[in-house]
């Protein structure tokens, strides 16, 4: 009993450490654009600034929003956080919520939720992210269940922590290249990265997440911002220790493949929206190769 | 304990409730709904307490015919009793808008239809089985068409029963055929069958087409999305939450007792057709905007992801012939028991929307959350478990589905082909899971979040008591089945002899060892963790959060109006373009008035989607018919003269056919 609960708090420490680093790593994000781009950029504590001015900031709500605008936010964040806590524990077992299709499926719940209140607000920005995210994400599903799949079937778990990739059996591998190259891309898609999004921009031509918070100010908007960037720390921590094909340190695999992604956005201009499936049909059949070279 | 005759007797006594004067028609209406809810209740009781105790029940016998129940059917009369009880409840309130339009007749032939499925599920013998599968196509036909002077719903309830009949005829044939190798017919009898070879593959293949018709698989699901909304929605409700899965009945007991060696590709055809039919169906109903027909099609995606993970389990038992088929055939059931549960209560959404607004097109709803709570709430429960999230019963299947499928991928020894099946299932059930988010996104954003986008939503009101308490009642369902399924995974371990340990790590549990190492799946600590993380930040952001003003939203210096919106043709514009190369949109923008090149515009907008499997099968299908007839014609004179020689003719040919095969 006492092992479980400490098993628990472990986990949950987990989540909370992450959630604290995850402004941190946002902002190495901007400050590696930056460097690439030759500009001093902001403090690499900047996504701290902007989360405790928004914390301070009152909420302004239009007249047609429902319950749901306000639940959306709040199960956004409290979702991101139950994935964190699922990860391979860094201490020793893991909280036992389930395995990598939970994982999945918790994402999307949270995803359900901003997708809807999206259109909470009565105004044509939001339906627009809603939609757009919606789309997405349908391209994003079956690249991610393959990815899956082809991790399976070598380390025959389904749990995360067995999903894991032995320190010894990463390497170089047509099979292994392939599927972290793909499972890159995809963590690009699901986490609104150039080429399919751009986080920078409130350009209704450019923006999909951004165009589903539009409408939110206040703690709700710090919320979502943090849900994010936890979000994308988590996906980075998952790449790193199923995909990555080289044998280092986990800080080192997580800190390069932050780096990558500061990377891809300077080499890449972000897609047309209705090329996105070409981009996640490419990382499909990646993986599919990688499937069969296995 | 002869409950079922009980209930037989209570639906009988409410089928003829139509004796009854026309006077009396809304006392009718409530003795006729209270007798089925009676009645289901019945057939819950005793199948529940059957199933419980690993019983079996063996009614009338008379030679061959007889009623009994075993463990595989038990199961389907929990399900009908369930939402029989819950429907019935639901039709109280509901079923008396057609007060003066037969009111009596609806609430007779509703139970002669939850008689007729009773009754399918309780037969003992091939005989019985098809006269009540086929009172049960008449009954849902009568449902159907109640409301036959709108000339769609007439066609929809014609179109059903030519598709239904010609699944009769597939599902006689194959009976016909076991009874040809059989010594009665009887169940016990013609699982004794010796049939061998080309006529099992004869049987499969039938069996295979009359079932999916009724499940409503692609190619043959072309009715569906007609026919379910044409009825009147708490017959919809049992149509899609109980009907559909009785195909699911007949064809297991086809494979689990008549047929029991399955060849490779019986199975692969089941699992691919099921994945085909859960993607179409779901991409389909991405695009409609009239809420019964998404529902409709939603039921084409369930049936096939029931299906797939029923043809995975057969290919894993063809392939490694252990007890790793247990998960996929559990999955299957558990998602049929889910599905008909989540399904009845998004038809008796769509019921109360209805009522409320009186349309059930998309494009006229927005804010109707304001309107109708207990029916959004209801809704939104509803919707998150048809998108298969977490917390929810769809989840749970969905779960056990995708544990088929690896453990599917992980009989590495049985070839590539396998490894290549299951990349095929990973990607058509990742399409399926996603855009059936996106599918109910829309459906519940649209319907009730946001602005009025007509004057209906204005009138609209909230429904009756019953209404909401039977809604309310599923709803709790979805939610308390999702967060702790063991009782409902206990009962279906019964129902197909299969020990729960493996799959019940312990009460709280889901575990699965398919891929090697075990994965599981605990839904209450999920529960636990999400409410307890939940009310933390519900307490720091919304109740010590700052909420000042309520202001209009800022649109660039103008006043947003409800048609800045976006509609729901707008919301599946990006997934149309996405899948245009396989939904072939036909839109047709013309201007009605264009004084100027940006504004001043007036103009008409038509989109239409046609059904890929109608364009590509049905309609070379019937203009191929309709070739042959014209051809034939010419034989038919109407010259009594040649009828005369055609007799001689054929007389002739049997003597000359006589005289050289003695």
């Amino acid at each position: 009993m006492t092992d479980m609960l400490m098993n628990w708090a472990y986990c949950l420490g987990q989540a909370l450490a992450l959630l604290l680093l995850a402004p941190l790593v946002a902002g190495i994000i901007k400050k590696v654009k930056a460097a690439l781009q030759n500009r001093v950029g902001a403090s690499v504590l900047q996504e701290y600034y902007d989360i405790r001015k928004w914390w301070r900031k009152p909420t302004i709500l239009t007249p047609y929003t429902s319950w749901i605008f306000l639940a959306a936010p709040c199960v956004y964040f409290v979702t991101t956080l139950a994935g964190a806590c699922m990860l391979p524990n860094f201490f020793s077992g893991n909280m036992g919520l389930g395995d990598v299709f939970l994982f999945v499926y918790i994402f999307a719940l949270g995803r359900f939720f901003m997708a809807v209140a999206s259109m909470d607000a009565a105004t044509a920005f939001g339906g627009m992210g809603g939609s757009r995210e919606v789309y997405v994400a349908a391209f994003v599903e079956p690249v991610i269940m393959l990815g899956i799949l082809s991790n399976v079937l070598h380390t025959n778990s389904t749990s995360l922590g067995g999903m894991t990739l032995d320190p010894a059996a990463a390497n170089l591998t047509v099979a292994s290249v392939l599927t972290a190259i793909a499972f890159f891309l995809v963590v690009l898609a699901e986490n609104s990265r150039i080429p399919v999004d751009n986080p920078d921009t409130h350009l209704e031509l450019t923006m999909i997440h951004e165009c589903m918070t539009l409408e939110y100010s206040g703690r709700l908007l710090s919320l979502i911002h943090w849900a994010s960037q936890l979000k994308l720390l988590v996906f980075l921590i998952i790449f790193s220790l199923l995909y990555f094909p080289l044998n280092l340190p986990l800080v080192l695999k997580v800190l390069l493949s932050a780096c990558l992604v500061s990377v891809m956005e300077i080499l890449n201009n972000k897609l047309r929206l209705f090329k996105v499936r070409v981009y996640l049909a490419a990382a499909g059949i990646m993986m599919l190769l990688a499937i069969v070279a296995q | 304990m002869d409950l079922f005759y009980a209930a037989i007797l209570c639906y009988c006594l409410g089928v003829v409730t139509l004796a009854l004067p026309r006077k009396l028609q809304a006392k009718a209406h409530y003795v006729a709904n209270i007798l089925s809810a009676v009645g289901s209740g019945l057939v819950l009781w005793e199948a529940g307490r059957l199933l419980l105790n690993n019983d079996s029940w063996l009614g009338l016998r008379w030679g061959a015919y007889s009623l009994v129940c075993d463990g595989w059917s038990a199961i389907f009369l929990v399900m009908t009793g369930l939402a029989g009880v819950i429907t019935s409840i639901y039709a109280l309130d509901y079923a008396k808008a057609y007060f003066g339009h037969r009111l009596r007749f609806l609430g007779s032939m509703w139970n002669m239809f939850l008689l007729s499925m009773v009754l399918v599920l309780l037969a003992g013998d091939a005989l019985s089985f098809l006269l009540f599968w086929e009172i049960m196509a008449v009954a849902s036909f009568m449902l159907v068409n109640h409301e036959a002077e709108i000339k769609t719903t007439w066609n929809a309830a014609y179109q059903y029963f030519v598709m239904t009949s010609i699944g009769t005829a597939a599902i006689m044939i194959a009976f016909l055929l076991t009874s040809t190798a059989s010594a009665s017919f009887s169940f016990t009898d013609l699982a004794q069958n010796t049939l061998t070879g080309g006529w099992a593959t004869a049987v499969f293949v039938t069996a295979f087409i009359g079932f999916a018709l009724k499940a409503g698989l692609v190619p043959l699901h072309v009715w569906l999305p007609n026919a379910h909304p044409a009825a009147p929605s708490h017959v919809s409700a049992l149509m899609s939450g109980v009907m559909l899965k009785i195909a699911l009945y007949g064809f297991g007991r086809f494979m689990f007792d008549f047929l029991p060696v399955w060849n490779y590709w019986w199975a692969v055809l089941v699992m691919v057709l099921g994945l085909l039919s859960a993607f179409l169906g779901v991409l389909y109903a991405q695009m409609e905007t009239d809420i019964k027909r998404i529902l409709a099609y939603s039921s084409v995606e369930n049936m096939g992801i029931i299906f797939a993970a029923f043809g995975c389990g057969m290919l894993l038992k063809v392939v490694t012939d252990s007890n790793w088929c247990q998960i996929a055939f559990l999955a299957a059931l558990l998602h049929a028991c889910n599905h008909s549960i989540m399904k009845v209560l998004m038809f008796m959404s769509a019921g109360s929307i209805m009522h409320g607004t009186g349309s059930k097109n998309l494009e006229l709803f927005g804010g109707l959350a304001r309107k109708m709570p207990t029916t959004a709430l209801c809704t939104f429960i509803g919707s998150m478990a048809l998108a298969a999230l977490p917390l929810t019963n769809g989840f749970v299947g969905e779960w056990m589905a995708l544990q088929g499928f690896i453990t599917l991928s992980h009989q590495g020894a049985a070839g590539q082909d396998i490894r290549l099946l299951s990349a095929l299932a990973f990607i058509l059930l990742g399409l399926t899971g996603a855009l059936a988010l996106g599918c109910f996104v829309r459906f519940f954003g649209i319907t009730f979040l946001g602005r009025a986008r007509s004057e209906l939503v204005g009138r609209a009101h909230e429904s009756g008591i019953f209404m909401r308490t039977a809604m309310c009642c599923s709803s709790i369902l979805v939610l308390a089945l999702g967060i702790y399924p063991a009782p409902l995974i206990k009962l279906l371990c019964n129902s197909l002899h299969i020990s729960e340990y493996l799959i019940l790590g312990n009460n709280e549990r889901l575990l699965w060892g398919g891929s090697g190492s075990f994965a599981s799946y605990n839904a209450l600590l999920l529960f636990v963790l999400l409410a307890v993380l939940g009310s933390i930040v519900y307490f720091l952001v919304i109740a010590r959060g700052k909420f000042v003003r309520r202001e209009i939203t800022w649109n660039c210096g103008t006043i947003p109006t409800a048609r800045q919106q976006y509609s729901a043709t707008g919301f599946s514009k990006p997934v149309r373009r996405g899948f245009d190369y396989l939904l072939k949109p036909k839109r047709q923008v013309t201007y009605v008035r264009k004084d100027h090149s940006y504004f001043g515009r007036l103009m008409s907008y038509k989109l239409e989607i046609p059904d890929m499997v109608t364009e590509l099968l049905y309609i070379p299908l019937q203009q191929h018919f309709v070739r042959i007839s014209a051809f034939l014609r010419r034989m038919q004179q109407g010259s009594v003269r040649l009828y005369v020689s055609y007799v001689m003719a054929a007389m002739v040919l049997a003597l000359v056919w006589g005289a050289i095969y003695k």
